[in-house]
């Protein structure tokens, strides 16, 4: 048998135009899905055996979804399940009967295909039947009826079964208000249909209205609720997707911030200056991140100061308290200058940090276009003529980094402490450009 | 020293109270302690003490923590006074309670002696600003100041004692950098404290919506 190419089996498949019929047939015979869709329109137009041809693929082909469900639920026997059923589990108590019930749904669902056949039969025998009885039951009647009956099925179909659970709760179709509701609705679509189909006779134009209007209002009393259900579902899922994606945005940064600086503690516990300086930085970044503006980028000057701040303090272990008044976005047309005043803040925060042993306190205001920063320690002091001319670190990088661009250094030192004031006017600034 | 200080202690966690009790020193005596607002408050009206170190985040009541309890207590505050303590130093936090009554506030992270300064200090009657408050008042009143004794704006001297306090001076250190007594600095610092709780200056609300505070 190996001569006979292993076909796909056929299935309606998911991407489908009407039912997945054309698309499932191209797939199982190897056709391109075009070709097999004009076959059917064409041969529809032969007395309707396309049509017919169709419907019949329609109802007796599963879906995709409902042949592996099948596959997967089936055993071997089909007979296995219903012997096995009426054998497991006492009925008496609550639970296995709700359970069974919700065993029992899908399976009618399963049995749609057959009730459909056999409720297109019964009409037909009805049709026939009251024929020969005389009653002649006119064409005009039958067809919207079977339209409606079409449309209807068409649209439960595209939906999937969680979608048909939640139309039939959401409808509330299990209680008898729910039921009274569809069956008005039904109702009044049916009027409408049959008003605009057997509207030629009237031919008003009031009456087309009223048949359009009876078709709407049909509709929508039978969607509403289920419409409305759906509206609510959808704004409270996204709500709830939002919340666990913050939840989890928030573990994730406890876990590789908080707990990991726990484990290292745990591990540092003799080290009390390491311990001190991890609890320090976990604290400033815990703080940063849960206070941190989000109405502003990371582009101010203060952002910036109090960045190098804790690269001073944790480079020397040395608590930075940084205080700020007012802030400047950085410019670029000031980007030199305000960069020759952080460099030189840091300069005076690492000096601090080196020689003040102690808390270094910073300050920093900006307003009215000149920024101001005050770098302050507690230690022993020194005098700036005694440093030796080679020594750098205070004479260039502080003071003069500041003349050449403009500004002014001047450093204050005594027994308590030494304090180093920076100053910078940003003449641009003064024009009226400040912070709104 | 003659009379200790009496304190009560505002904290739910009793690991802080009981350390932060140790390492007060004999100058203030702890007659009590509290863990949550209604313990706080019944506590307080009880003992009515010379200071209360009050946590800015407590459990209880209608969830309104360390503000809560001035609020509830507001007929006390001639008598006792309150020092906020908080591990968070943000805006909203420190300055609804300044603005509810306490009279300072330090954060927990300051050590035993800082903290017993502190009480001392406000025990007198006077305000315990730290830099960052100096800086969070600066930044809501403006840096401008005005000449006369308005109650939404800062004096020249208020502003210099402010800034100097922002920069990490001590009040010692004020004083000897504005030519000024200790005592003056204190009735500065005092003066902007009841500014901060009294004014309704727009500028102020309008700082305070931005940060969400009151």
């Amino acid at each position: 048998m190996n001569t006979v190419p292993v076909r796909p089996p056929l299935v309606r498949a998911e991407d489908r135009l009407v039912a997945g019929v054309c698309s499932g047939l191209a797939r199982h015979l190897g056709m391109r899905v075009e070709v097999v869709r004009w076959i059917i329109v064409l041969s529809a137009l032969l007395g309707g055996a396309g049509i017919l041809f169709y419907g019949w693929l329609w109802v007796m082909v599963p879906t995709a979804s409902e042949a592996a469900r099948r596959q997967a639920r089936r055993p071997a026997s089909p007979i296995a399940p219903a012997v096995s059923e009426p054998a497991d589990g006492a009925r008496t108590t609550a639970a296995p009967a709700f359970l069974e019930a919700a065993r029992r749904a899908p399976r009618l669902g399963g049995h749609a295909r057959e009730i459909l056949l056999g409720v297109a039969l019964v009409i037909g025998a009805i049709m026939v039947g009251s024929g020969f009885l005389g009653a002649d039951i006119p064409l005009g009647v039958v067809i919207p009826i079977a339209a409606i009956l079409g449309g209807a099925t068409l649209a439960w179909l595209q939906l999937d079964d969680s979608r048909r659970d939640q139309l039939v709760r959401g409808a509330g179709a299990g209680r008898w208000a729910g039921w009274v509701r569809l069956g008005a609705g039904l109702a009044l679509v049916a009027t409408g249909v049959t008003l605009a189909i057997s509207g030629t006779q009237w031919n008003v134009l009031g009456l087309a209205l009223l048949a359009s209007l009876a078709v709407l209002a049909g509709v929508a009393l039978v969607l509403l609720p289920w419409g409305l259900k759906f509206w609510r579902d959808f704004g409270a899922e996204r709500s709830a997707r939002v919340r666990e994606e913050e939840r989890a945005e928030i573990a994730a940064h406890l876990h590789d911030s908080v707990l990991q600086t726990l484990a290292l503690i745990q591990r540092r516990a003799g080290n009390e200056a390491d311990v001190t300086r991890l609890a320090r930085a976990q604290e400033r970044e815990l703080r940063e991140w849960l206070y941190r503006d989000s109405r502003r980028g990371g582009g101010t000057f203060t952002d910036r100061l109090k960045a190098l701040a804790a690269e001073v303090e944790d480079a020397h272990g040395q608590p930075v308290e940084v205080v700020c008044v007012g802030d400047l976005p950085l410019r670029e047309a000031d980007r030199e200058r305000t960069e020759a005043l952080l460099q030189a803040s840091r300069e005076a925060m690492l000096n601090a940090a080196r020689h003040g042993g102690g808390a270094v306190s910073v300050y920093a205001e900006a307003a009215g276009g000149t920024i101001d920063v005050f770098v302050k320690d507690r230690g022993p002091g020194f005098d700036l003529d005694a440093v030796p001319q080679d020594r750098l670190g205070v004479r260039e990088s502080i003071v003069g980094r500041m003349r050449r661009h403009g500004g002014e250094a001047k450093i204050v030192s005594g027994s308590e402490g030494t304090e180093v004031r920076l100053q910078l006017r940003l003449q641009r600034l003064a024009d009226g450009a400040e912070e709104s | 020293m003659s009379e200790p200080v009496t304190v009560v202690i505002v904290d739910d966690h009793t690991i802080f109270r009981s350390g932060l009790k140790a390492d007060l020193d004999e100058r203030v005596s702890v007659v009590g302690e509290a863990g949550t607002v209604e313990q706080a408050v019944a506590v307080i009206e009880e003992l009515e003490p010379q200071v209360v170190l009050l946590d800015v985040h407590l459990p209880g009541g209608i969830g309104g923590g360390g503000r809560e309890v001035l609020t509830r207590s507001a007929a006390l505050l001639g008598r006792v006074r309150f020092l906020a303590l908080s591990v968070s130093d943000a805006a909203e936090d420190v300055v609804s309670v300044i603005r509810a009554g306490a009279r300072g506030y330090v954060t927990k992270t300051a050590s035993g002696p800082e903290i017993t300064d502190a009480v001392l200090r406000v025990a007198e009657g006077d305000a315990v600003f730290s830099p960052r408050l100096a800086g969070f008042v600066l930044d809501a009143f403006g840096t401008s100041a005005v000449a006369d004794d308005e109650l939404d704006r800062l004096s020249a001297r208020e502003l210099e004692v402010m800034r100097l306090i922002a920069r990490g001076y001590s009040y010692k250190e004020v004083a000897k950098e504005l030519f000024i007594s200790v005592k003056t600095v204190e009735t500065h610092v005092s003066a902007v404290l009841r500014k901060l709780q009294l004014t309704n200056r727009h500028e102020l609300s309008r700082w305070a919506a931005d940060r969400r505070i009151w």
